[in-house]
């Protein structure tokens, strides 16, 4: 069965970040969301997939180049999520797998998508129960058969589906007309819908709660440093004296960490990113080859692919800011490629 | 609910393929597992072995390793129509006993077919809806059809969801049909399956293909071919998944948990259990005709199965009935006389303490009714009268779908002796859906609260007490939380001494006596409790600060059905939050056949 994966949309909710990278590939405890979404799917029989993807195609090669799988890319050419389905659409066979590209889930979410498929034969939507932000959802309802409604239900849309190959006009719609014959199961572990930088912060904490403690050997950590519970150390980083990784936290390839910093609660340090003396990271995610000065506070926080955040620089996470009517902090979210120069305090609520 | 599989290869056969079809069974069990059937067959002969009881009893007293073919079917049957007998066991042969079918659904329309089929001559051995299948491919071959058209003719006869496998002797196929209940082809060596699930298949092959909904067609040992009902051919190739399973999820059949499926499946046990009560007028007139003129009417039951009965007695003494609950185990603390009438209310008709109860009420002289989930079970055997839930197999231990579909039955029942109209009751089935779908994100938000807590109260008035009284008997079962079912008026004569600052309150409110529930729940968020409210039909939102599940209703006396789902999935959220498994809770057996 063909997989269709949707990284075409324009992200605004991680605007203006979103503008240079395409969501689906920003880094996330190692790998591109994306890769969650294929290495998922992969691993329940699916060997073939279609990407929508919009002008930042290349970034999305990049993110799956190294896969053991097939992948071909579609431009998107009709408008909407619905236009990048209907584009997609048109490569795959009588019946495939619908998955949005910018959901963190494990394999099990995608086992429980195609053994429910097993199970009834028919279309197959993936749901998770919510409780705030319902309106930001497809809400699945069950009455004599499913429905596919925008009120008036808990159960929502969880962005993986398996549906037959028809043509469309708004996708909503044709869901709930799938709907009277369709099956679905209900998600209770871990899954986000990366929508905002909350969710990427929450991304982090979510994977890292399940993991344990994996140290390379090929990891250069010095005898003085502190390595706490639940941290993955990749091949190449380097810990130097006197610093604590707390943990959860993840140290990426070639990272590294200064003496006397503390990497602290679910922080996600990606490859190459380098995190200077004295600094404290916490419920952040670094990107790849970012720059974190010295005596740096980083708390809540998304900072770009090779952004440069200089020294002494303080993010501030409160008062908390609300999203999807949950009421979270966030300090500061800057865009690839940036600067921050030394010595400043930004946030809450920061975007550059 | 039933489980089958089928096999037919040009390469392993006897003993071999005997073997990969017990093995089969063996993981279809959970899907009924009241009586066992294979069939084998050759170009030489066809042989059907079957016994009631399980895939165990079935290996040890039918030896079914000796059969010998090349082509197996094998059937783990959950009765519904025509109790668990070695008879009624699949497969089912025609007449001339070329053809055997096996079965996992509903012949909707069987007893007319079965009539049309008596009176053209062909002879009937079971009660099962099933065997008409059999007969009608015979009728059709021998007006002179070809084998396929005479299954698909059998098949466009018959109405109700189905998956049907049948084969006819001197064909090498299996036949197939499908009509939303489940059904799995498995690509081997030499060799193709089907079968109602891909955990029964991955022991030979991890190649599968889902055959859907209303496709018929044949598989042999190197081909398949399947078409619509409308006659269009399907490209079953397109749809190839390699699986890659391994052996610790095939334990639960791919689902994440047994009770969430059962919760899952209650609104259309709910459905199943009225219209099967409704079309059995006969012993549902002797049943309600028997309570009306007792002079007291005594509902025996344990556990959950008690709190169903405690609903349909308070909706009888209301009207000035005469209706005294017992717990089974205490049942010696009452006795019955010869105008009494007794319901026994059991899910699996085997529970020990009501069997005791009601033997020795009988022994009084009463009149005992039973209700239970299953055929052919101890309680409905000695009782004078066997009504039936249709909740099919229920594999968790704690209770959902049965008392949801017991709350149906019983709302059923005393409407008929309350002379009420019972139209309200054609929406049970989408109650019970929509408050699912309604609360369950609300739900795990409570659970997941909840599960921090070392204990918790559980406030109703009216029929939200045993409503209340399930809800906490849910989250002490399975996530292991101390909780505590109170009438709300009666919380503040000594349990509210215990509220402090945070101490969880769940309020069950079946829109009886709202006023009264609000000010009781203000004692309560004076104390500084924190309180959540499941509201059935009317709100009793005080403020904002609450967590208020409400889920509508078109008739207050739907108001136990709503409020199932949400009890129920606030302890599976709470046991799951905690990290157990809601399947099996320690310490507890499904069935208590011990006093």
């Amino acid at each position: 069965m063909k997989g269709l994966i949707l990284a075409a949309g324009k992200g605004e909710g991680l605007s203006p970040y979103s503008e240079k990278i395409q969501k689906e590939t920003i880094r996330v405890v190692g790998k591109p969301v994306i890769e969650y979404v294929i290495d998922g799917l992969t691993s329940v029989g699916v060997t073939e997939f279609t990407i929508v993807v919009n002008e930042k195609e290349e970034q999305v090669l990049q993110a799956v180049k190294d896969l053991n799988v097939r992948v071909e890319t579609v431009r998107q050419k009709s408008p909407g999520i619905s236009g990048a389905i209907q584009d997609g659409m048109e490569y795959m066979d009588d019946m495939f797998v619908l998955a949005f590209g910018d959901i963190i889930a494990p394999r099990d979410f995608y086992r429980e998508l195609i053994t429910t498929y097993h199970r009834s034969g028919s279309p197959v939507f993936s749901t998770v129960p919510v409780s705030t932000g319902l309106d930001t959802y497809g809400l699945v309802k069950v009455d004599e058969g499913l429905r596919v409604v925008r009120e008036g239900s808990t159960l929502a849309l969880a962005g993986a589906y398996v549906i037959p190959k028809k043509p469309f006009r708004d996708f909503l719609q044709y869901l709930d007309e799938v709907a009277r014959d369709a099956d679905y199961f209900v998600w209770t572990g871990t899954w986000v819908d990366i929508g905002y930088p909350e969710d990427l912060i929450q991304a982090v904490e979510e994977l890292l709660k399940s993991e344990s403690s994996r140290i390379s050997n090929k990891a250069s950590i010095a005898s003085t440093a502190v390595i706490g519970k639940s941290v993955i150390i990749e091949d190449g980083a380097v810990v130097e004296d006197f610093a604590i990784i707390k943990g959860p936290a993840y140290i990426g390839r070639n990272a590294y960490i200064g003496s006397f910093s503390l990497v602290r609660d679910f922080s996600s340090i990606e490859e190459g990113a380098v995190v200077g003396a004295y600094a404290e990271i916490a419920h952040s995610l670094l990107g790849p080859y970012s720059v974190t000065g010295s005596k740096s506070y980083i708390t809540h926080s998304v900072v770009g692919d090779r952004t440069k955040v200089g020294a002494s620089v303080i993010t501030a996470s409160y008062p908390a800011t609300t999203k999807r009517q949950v009421s979270g902090k966030f300090g500061a979210l800057i865009s690839p490629d940036e600067n921050i120069p030394h010595g400043v305090v930004i946030g809450p609520s920061y975007r550059k | 609910m039933c489980g089958i599989i089928g096999v037919v290869s040009i390469g392993a056969k006897d003993a071999a393929l005997a073997k990969i079809t017990l093995d089969a069974l063996k993981s279809l069990e959970y899907r009924g597992y009241d009586s066992v059937g294979m069939a084998s067959m050759d170009s030489s002969h066809l042989e059907v072995r079957k016994a009631a009881g399980n895939v165990e009893k079935f290996e040890r007293i039918k030896s079914p390793l000796s059969m010998k073919g090349n082509i197996f079917l094998g059937h783990t049957r959950w009765a519904t129509h025509g109790e668990p007998n070695d008879i009624n066991a699949h497969p089912h042969l025609d007449c001339t006993g070329e053809i055997a079918v096996i079965h996992n659904g509903t012949v909707l329309n069987f007893l007319e077919l079965k009539q049309d089929l008596i009176a053209k001559g062909h002879k009937f051995v079971s009660d099962t809806d099933t065997e008409v299948i059999a007969h009608l491919i015979e009728h059709y071959r021998k007006l002179g059809m070809d084998n396929f058209s005479a299954f698909k003719q059998a098949i466009y006869s018959i109405q109700g969801d189905h998956a049907v496998l049948a084969i006819i002797k001197g064909d090498n196929r299996i036949f197939f049909s499908k009509k939303n209940n489940p059904l799995i082809i498995g690509l081997g060596d030499d060799m193709n399956l089907i079968s109602s699930d891909v955990w029964s298949l991955v022991r030979v092959t991890n190649r599968t293909i889902t055959v859907g909904d209303d496709e018929l067609g044949y598989i042999t040992a190197t081909s398949v071919y399947a078409e619509k009902i409308t006659g269009e051919k399907v490209n079953l190739a397109s749809r190839l998944i390699i699986q890659q399973i391994d052996g610790s999820a095939t334990s639960l059949q791919g689902y994440e948990s047994f009770m969430m499926k059962e919760i899952r499946e209650s609104w259309g046990a709910v459905r199943d259990t009225i219209v099967s009560l409704m079309s059995d007028m006969e012993n549902m007139g002797k049943a309600v005709k028997a309570m009306d003129k007792a002079r007291r009417i005594f509902v025996v039951a344990a556990g959950t199965s008690y709190h169903a009965g405690l609903i349909f007695a308070s909706r009888l003494m209301r009207i000035g009935k005469t209706v005294i609950p017992v717990i089974a185990s205490e049942h010696d603390n009452v006795k019955t006389g010869e105008d009494d009438a007794v319901l026994v209310i059991s899910q699996s008709g085997e529970t020990m303490d009501s069997l005791l109860a009601m033997k020795s009420y009988k022994s009084n002289g009463s009149f005992v009714i039973s209700l239970t989930n299953t055929l052919g079970n101890s309680i409905s055997y000695h009782s004078d009268v066997a009504l039936h839930t249709r909740a099919g197999p229920e594999i968790g231990v704690a209770a959902t779908k049965t008392f949801t579909s017991q709350v149906g039955a019983l709302l059923l029942i005393s409407s008929l002796m309350l002379g009420e109209s019972l139209d309200y009751l054609k929406e049970a089935e989408s109650t019970v859906s929509n408050s699912f779908s309604k609360s369950i994100g609300y739900a795990e938000k409570i659970g997941v609260e909840v599960a921090k807590k070392h204990s918790l109260y559980y406030l109703g008035k009216g029929l939200g007490v045993p409503m209340a009284m399930e809800g906490a008997l849910k989250i002490k079962e399975i996530a292991y939380i101390h909780a505590e079912a109170y009438p709300a008026g009666e919380s503040k004569h000594g349990p509210i001494a215990l509220v402090e600052k945070d101490f969880p309150v769940i309020f069950v409110n079946t829109g009886e006596h709202v006023d009264e529930l609000r000010n009781n729940l203000k004692e309560m968020q004076s104390r500084k409790a924190r309180v959540y409210v499941i509201s059935a039909g009317s709100e009793l939102r005080s403020d904002q600060e609450i967590t208020e599940i409400m889920v509508d209703i078109n008739d207050k006396r739907l108001a136990p059905l709503a409020l199932a789902p949400p009890l129920q999935l606030i302890a599976y959220y709470a046991a799951k939050e905690r990290g157990f498994n809601p399947d099996r809770p320690r310490n507890l057996a499904k069935t208590v056949t011990v006093r």
